[in-house]
């Protein structure tokens, strides 16, 4: 890049652009046609020589859970997996990148397809550009992994960054999740039917309908009806028919309750013989609007509170814990009320796929209300030009901040799972969006495709990627069930710099004398709005001999309040196609559009923990305080200190004399306060009655089958005494001797009558 | 696992138990036996942790140790010398929501059925296993046992046992997919109790070795372990037993020891002047054989009998025309 830093502009055809932004003369000059880009994208105009997070492999089957990988992510492991580190796999590493490279090239010309297909076809066409001494060599290796890697095993589409991505990754992360919940809903409810239905069977085999002679000879058949006696074997059955069968109404409610289990309509039937005619997918549970999705989950409510209710019924019955008494009220009034977020969250979850230029008044009015609700709906509201909500019509300055609105008003529902994230960023959000997707209520997926088509031609990534860097379209998540409060529930750990305003990054050019210049310049909204030809008229390119220190970086001014920068030209730093650096002044419209969208940011960082104000404001209240007790325990010692300047002429204290205040008795005397409480409670007086050490009994049953009145189990089955006159001194003395453990502590003869007194004192003494 | 509703039920249900609900007939143990100990320790665990007894399987091999299952007012299964584990394998295999406990004797685990202990602990299936090692055969009549201490005269062994004794708890260490490794003594019963509680909440194969003393047999075995508590180094961790003070006071012999520091857990194993208590070794994440193999289907009647069927034909041996 080449700068030329030098000349004094007309300073009143500047500050007047940015007040009223209209052009005078010909210093300043329209930015249309001239191709420019923040001067920070000079570095990423051509995506084809980077690696980064585009394509993406949408994977399935995935034992880890990442549904969301990048492809040079798989590729890095494969070359873990199979290349040798160093210069020995060198060879090798480079062609595996060229093969990546390939992949990308497929995809970025268009085609989309499974990972699989794309890696043989790439595969192919590097081999082709071999030469015929290194094709062997590459084969060999290309085969050899093809059979043992186990990261080539993996499965899934590779995409680009387009419109459809979010589209298609949000549904894959669904569906991915479905599969694990359908299969486990099947194996559950099949599980249930088997057992309910077993339940019954064994109590009609007890049955005399079921032991009677045309009964047994179906199941006995054809083959030996002649020989055999079927009345014979009924009669002799029925004599031992047994006495106690199930309730009818058990039966009833277990016949019931399997007929609702068979009938439901959530999930089809896989391979299991209890229903092989029905379809696999009876219900679908992709909608376009959150209407549609709402209606048919009402719609479906009925059968679903059926269902939940027969599952709950069979699982008391086949754990015996159904008790008539106390369950029947219950599941007499069980109805949609008694249904929990959890109990839902068993069933598919409901994904609409929306995009919000789609979305009119009520549709976004039902937006908040499916959110609101608790059910288990997913929305993914795609934007693919939040610049127009912000401006609030194409090139016209206004509030801005409206692309995320439906995510922020989400945020006040406070049960709802949000995620916030552009395109550029689904990698690193996956991990929400999976928890999303598992979250027992609702979702909101709310994705900035950057695919709207109104950034200069810049690639989709690129302008999903400025958007969040620029604060335009910031990364969060909320999940109501990570925690308490915000701290657990709301992250923006994802978005760059989240300390900072805007994030700042290096920058290094040449001026006009080819000096090398760094500086760190920030990434403002500003900036991002720039590469959108529709704000055009905001901005005007000042020529370099105009250029000086009255021009100021937009991020500076956007850091003063509105009347600190009426006489200054706040600017963002472009580039040209030839790279060649440009200052390119912003219009006090725009300059007020960015401010909002800045205090959008600090709304979201003060909900993050960062900058809180009502944190700030409690930290300089304790500070406050803490100076001042500590000023007044300083001013305490300097008064204490001044009489006792001259402590040996003191007096000695009276006998009498009231005690010293603790405070003065030093940090010593704590502990030895403790330390007396202490000994007074271990050196209790000695006791002359028996007692054991109860809590170290091991039941060893020698001292209970001794004498079991003397002494007895408590309720953890561990000894006492029970009492001391059940027996004689003798047997206290052979049970504390007994005692595997020696805790029984035998005390004092209680009859001093008792023969022998002397001698069992000394047995008794090593156990007291 | 139940639904949310009908886990509510059932954690609000009738559901108190108290020793007597799992106290069956009265044991046959010797008095003084350190069997009692351990059975007293796990009635109040299935107590405790509310365990239905009509979900709770005891299964044993043959020993004193093995009648264990008897004195459960559970279901029991009483098994074949050192098989214990295999049927208990085959119990979690189809009945995965039940409790099952195996009890098993220095003999029955460490002699006859060591290749089943050792693929048991490399299945790492979810059931809880309690080796009550008295270093002896009790049950016929004192013959040396795999962990008799050499030199130990026995019917067997009149001269003395000519071996080291085997340590389960370095074999059990050794073993790929070791997932819960503890050794417990029957005179400190409150640990005893920690630590069984411990294994029987790890999801996987938990291993607890529990020094049992026999005062008929070999009466003064454990004495020097007894009397001079400075020989037991007991085991505490936030991540396994936590420090107890009121053990502190008699056992000052502690050590914090992480449950997942391998090597200091096959070191603390290998100890042979003390006698180590809590819990070695854990791995919460190691792979279990039946959620490995679980299918994710339940086998109906006609799935089973076209299995059965396709088993018999392989043999099936058609008559002559």
């Amino acid at each position: 890049m080449e700068a030329k830093l030098e000349k004094s502009p007309d300073v009143a055809k500047l500050t007047a652009f940015h007040l009223t932004g209209e052009r005078s003369g010909d210093t300043l000059s329209e930015i249309s046609g001239k191709n420019l880009l923040p001067a920070l994208y000079a570095e990423y105009r051509d995506l084809s020589h980077l690696r980064y997070d585009y394509p993406l492999v949408l994977v399935e089957d995935s034992d880890t859970g990442n549904f969301i990988t990048p492809l040079s992510v798989i590729i890095d492991n494969l070359l873990r997996e199979t290349v040798p580190q160093g210069i020995d796999g060198e060879f090798l590493r480079k062609k595996v990148l060229n093969l990546e490279n390939c992949i990308k090239q497929m995809v970025a010309d268009g085609r989309d397809g499974p990972f699989s297909e794309l890696w043989t076809q790439a595969e192919t066409t590097l081999l082709e550009a071999e030469d015929a001494e290194t094709q062997d060599e590459l084969e060999s290796y290309l085969e050899k992994i093809s059979r043992t890697s186990k990261v080539l095993k993996v499965k899934g589409r590779v995409v680009d960054c387009d419109r459809k991505t979010p589209r298609r990754s949000i549904q894959h992360v669904w569906n991915e999740q479905q599969q694990v919940t359908r299969k486990n809903l099947r194996k559950r409810l099949d599980a249930l039917i088997l057992r309910v239905a077993g339940v019954l069977r064994a109590d009609f085999e007890k049955s005399a309908e079921a032991r009677s002679a045309g009964n047994i000879k179906g199941q006995v058949g054809t083959t030996f009806e002649d020989t055999f006696d079927f009345e014979a074997m009924s009669n002799l059955l029925t004599e031992t028919l047994p006495e106690q069968s199930m309730s009818e109404s058990r039966r009833k409610r277990l016949q019931s309750v399997l007929e609702d289990l068979k009938a439901q309509q959530f999930v089809g039937v896989e391979n299991l013989d209890t229903a092989p005619d029905k379809p696999a997918d009876p219900y679908t549970y992709v909608f376009e609007t959150c209407s549609e999705a709402m209606d048919a989950f009402m719609d479906r409510l009925p059968g679903l509170v059926s269902v939940i209710k027969a599952i709950a019924i069979a699982e008391l019955e086949l754990e015996n814990r159904y008790s008539e008494e106390r369950h029947d009220p219950f599941f007499r009034k069980f109805d949609k009320t008694s249904l929990v977020p959890e109990d839902l969250s068993l069933f598919p979850s409901y994904l609409v796929l929306n995009n919000i230029e789609d979305d009119d008044a009520a549709e976004k009015a039902r937006i908040i209300e499916a959110l609101s609700s608790g059910l288990p709906i997913k929305v993914l509201e795609q934007a693919d030009n939040i610049l127009v909500d912000m401006m609030g019509g194409a090139g016209q300055a206004a509030p801005g901040g409206r692309g995320g609105q439906i995510a922020n008003m989400a945020l006040g529902i406070n049960s709802a799972y949000v995620v916030q994230s552009s395109a550029s960023s689904l990698y690193q959000m996956a991990p929400s969006i999976s928890n999303g997707m598992q979250y027992a209520g609702p979702a909101l997926f709310s994705i900035y495709s950057g695919a709207g088509g109104q950034s200069a031609g810049l690639p989709p990534y690129l302008v999903a990627a400025a958007a969040r860097e620029s604060r335009a379209f910031p990364s969060f998540t909320f999940d109501p069930s990570a925690g308490p409060d915000w701290a657990d529930r709301f992250s923006i750990l994802a978005n760059p710099q989240i300390d900072a305003d805007w994030p700042a990054h290096d920058i290094s050019y040449e001026d006009s004398e080819h000096k090398t210049i760094r500086e760190k310049i920030s990434f403002t909204v500003l900036d991002f709005m720039a590469t959108d030809p529709r704000f055009a008229g905001h901005l005007a390119s000042v020529p370099v001999e105009e250029w000086d220190d009255t021009m100021v970086p937009a991020a500076a001014c956007l850091s003063t309040t509105p009347m600190e920068i009426m006489d200054v030209a706040p600017y963002v730093m472009m580039v040209d196609e030839a790279d060649v650096l440009q200052r390119v002044m912003v219009d006090q419209r725009l300059v007020r559009t960015a401010r909002q969208c800045r205090d959008t940011w600090h709304a979201l960082q003060e909900l993050g923990g960062i900058n809180n104000s009502h944190a700030r404001r409690l930290l300089q209240k304790e500070q406050a305080l803490w100076e001042e007790q500590k000023k007044q325990e300083l001013d305490d010692l300097r008064s204490k200190a001044k009489p006792a300047a001259a402590p040996k002429a003191a007096p000695a204290p009276a006998a009498d004399a009231a005690p010293a205040p603790a405070a003065d008795a030093g940090p010593e005397a704590a502990p030895a306060e403790e330390a007396v409480a202490e000994s007074v409670v271990e050196e209790a007086p000695p006791s002359d009655d028996p007692y054991i050490e109860t809590t170290r009994c091991t039941t060893c049953n020698e001292c209970t089958n001794l004498n079991d009145r003397m002494f007895a189990y408590n309720e953890d089955m561990q000894a006492y005494v029970a009492d001391a006159d059940a027996g004689t001194f003798a047997e206290m003395v052979m049970a504390s001797e007994n005692c595997q453990v020696s805790i029984i502590h035998p005390g004092k003869p209680r009859n001093p009558d008792e023969n022998n007194l002397e001698i069992l004192i000394e047995r008794a003494a090593p156990f007291q | 696992m139940p639904t949310p509703t009908t886990e509510n039920f059932l954690k609000h249900g009738e559901d108190h138990y108290t020793l007597d609900d799992f106290r069956s007939s009265a044991p046959r143990w010797c008095d003084g036996c350190g069997n009692n100990a351990i059975l007293t320790a796990m009635q109040k665990l299935c107590r405790d942790e509310a365990l239905p007894p009509e979900n709770t399987v005891f299964v044993s091999g043959i020993g004193c140790s093995s009648r264990f299952p008897h004195y459960m007012n559970t279901y029991g299964f009483h098994g074949l010398h050192g098989r214990a584990l295999p049927i208990a394998e085959g119990i979690k295999m189809s009945r995965p929501e039940l409790n099952v406990f195996v009890n098993t004797g220095d003999g029955d685990c460490c002699s006859i059925g060591t290749a089943h202990w050792i693929h048991a602990i490399r299945y790492n299936m979810d059931m809880t296993v309690i080796l009550h090692d008295n270093h002896v055969y009790g049950l016929t009549k004192m013959q040396a046992s795999p962990t008799s201490p050499q030199g130990l005269k026995s019917n067997t062994t009149p001269r003395g046992t000519y071996l080291q004794p085997l340590n389960p708890l370095t074999v059990t260490l050794g073993i790929a997919n070791a997932s819960f490794v503890a050794q417990a003594a029957d005179w400190i019963p409150d640990n005893l109790y920690d630590i069984v509680s411990a294994a029987y909440r790890h999801k996987g194969f938990s291993f607890v070795r529990v020094m049992q003393r026999c005062p008929e047999f070999v009466p003064v075995m454990f004495d020097p372990y007894i009397t001079d508590p400075e020989r037991i180094l007991l085991l505490n961790h936030e991540q396994g037993i936590p420090y107890d003070p009121v053990l502190g006071k008699t056992y000052k012999n502690q050590e914090e020891h992480d449950p997942s520091n391998i090597d200091r857990a096959r070191e603390i194993a290998s100890l042979e002047d003390k006698i180590p208590v809590g819990i070695l070794f854990q791995d919460k994440q190691a792979a279990r054989y039946e959620n490995i193999r679980d299918t994710n289907k339940p086998y109906s009647p006609a799935m089973i009998k076209e299995a059965l069927d396709s088993e018999f034909d392989k043999f099936t041996v058609m008559p002559a025309d």
